[in-house]
Parts: structure tokens; sequence; C-alpha cells
């Protein structure tokens, strides 16, 4: 299961910097092998927060195995340019189980917030929404 | 050239070619994802998909790169997706972006219905986008 004691959990927040190189493999991969440096408008992605200590498949007790992606929502407040540093801070919005003909599912709802760091701005808004898969 | 702005116009109806593996490990790496699922196909098998399957967010991305091609990177403001099946290598999808509403969600906002499909008629991916409507 996933515990609903996890909603409202936060985690320190952390800064993050476009790495150029990242930039240019994330266009490559969607087939811009131009020489793009600005960062794509989903850059900002909860993956990289796990590097900054924020396990959320370890904390929520989400084996990989049983990990899916449900889905992302973006929005998007303020422009993000190759040298701006962003201040990123992370909270488990949502947590909710669901029983059907597959099982039980649990679905959580992560929020990470990117403000930049030069004015505080918020940036980005982006949303996760993550499943457990039950079983083993 | 006019830009969609009305009920019904279509923003884009572009088919993305497949990703190859290798492709698709690129956009782990770009995106810092270290879920084994998108690169070991024995692992994927554990998890019951018979290969890697495709990242979610590099749907969602697709999407917000040719949105911001459609409208211009500053006018988006939402995007907002659900995975409903897997994508596997070298499947290629057909993304469609129609105007559903002007005015709908907030004032001077289009809103956008999303949708991405494979080859079969599956749905992979169905949301909308806010695309600021356009200033004079």
């Amino acid at each position: 299961m996933v515990s609903k004691d996890h909603e409202g959990r936060t985690y320190p927040p952390y800064r993050l910097r476009p790495d150029p190189e990242l930039v240019r493999k994330y266009w490559l991969a969607l087939g811009q092998s131009g020489a793009d440096a600005t960062p794509p408008l989903t850059y900002p992605i909860f993956l990289r927060g796990e590097r900054h200590g924020v396990e959320l498949f370890r904390d929520l007790d989400i084996p990989r195995h049983r990990a899916l992606h449900a889905g992302q929502r973006y929005e998007w407040f303020a422009p993000i340019g190759c040298d701006d540093e962003l201040e990123v801070s992370a909270r488990v919005e949502r947590v909710i189980e669901k029983t059907g003909k597959a099982g039980t599912l649990w679905f959580v709802d992560v929020v990470y917030d990117y403000r930049l760091l030069r004015n505080r701005e918020l940036a980005v808004r982006e949303t996760s929404r993550l499943i457990k898969r039950g079983g083993v | 050239m006019s830009l969609p702005s009305s009920a019904g116009d279509v923003v884009f109806d572009t088919e993305i070619a497949g990703s190859s593996r290798a492709t698709i490990a690129l956009f782990s790496e770009a995106t810092e994802d270290p879920n084994p699922i998108h690169v070991d196909a024995a692992f994927a098998e554990r998890c019951g998909f018979p290969q890697v399957i495709q990242q979610g967010p590099m749907t969602t991305a697709h999407f917000a790169r040719l949105l911001a091609r459609a409208f211009s990177a500053s006018r988006l403001r939402v995007l907002d997706l659900a995975f409903s099946a897997p994508v596997f290598p070298l499947e290629a999808l057909r993304l469609v972006a129609t105007v559903a509403a002007v005015a709908a969600v907030e004032a001077g906002r289009l809103r956008i219905d999303l949708q991405a499909t494979k080859a079969d008629g599956t749905v992979t991916a169905r949301g909308h986008a806010e695309v600021d409507a356009e200033t004079e």
C-alpha cells in the first residue's frame, strides 16, 4: 500500500541549473538535432530530484517494478533560460487507493515548484501522477 | 497564415516516428530517469511488458514542443496529460491537437484538446493544454 500519511509530505528545497549536455541529449532524443541551447519546456522533471535527496519511490515504498507513470501536468509562469538557477521544492499532494478488476492501485500526485533563484518567481509547477500496482 | 483560434480548429495532426531503444535510452539519460523499465528488457518483462517501454514524458515533451512551435513557448500556460497505454520501441504515434474552446477556463485562453494514438488506434495519452489567446 501507500499510506495516506504521506499526503502533505515536503522535502528540503534543492537547486537545479539546466545542464547543457542534458539539454542537448533531450533535444536529440526528440529528433531535434539542432544546436538549440534553450532548455525544453519540460526539462524540469521530478526525476531529477532523486539525486538531490527526493527519493520518492523509496519513501513512498513504490518498488520500480510496480511503478507506473499515470500522467503529468505542467503550468508555466515564466521562461527558464540556460543560465537560470532554480530552487525546487517537492511535496506529496495526494494519495488515493482504488480497487478494481486489476486489483488495488495507489495513485500518488507529487507537485514540484521551480522558482527562479534570481527573483524567487515561480517559473514552473509540475505535477506527476504515479501509480503503485498491487502484487509482490 | 492565421493561428488556430476557433473551436474545432486543428492545431496540428502529426505523426512522430517510432523511437529506437537507443533513443529511449537517450531520453532516460536526458531526464535522469533511473527506471530500468526503459532500458532493460529483462526488467521490463518482469514488470509484465514484452519489451522496454517508452517514457510517458517523451509524449509530453513532443506535445510541448509542437505546441510551442504552433503558438510560441511564451503563450503556453498548461499542459496536462494522462497516459493510458504503454508505447514500445519503434511504435509511431499520431499526435493531434484541436482547439476545444475559447475562454472556457480563463478569459483570454484557448483550451486545446490533445490525443496521442498508435497506428492500431490505441490511445496512449489524452489531455489538454491552455494557451494565451493572441494579443493584438
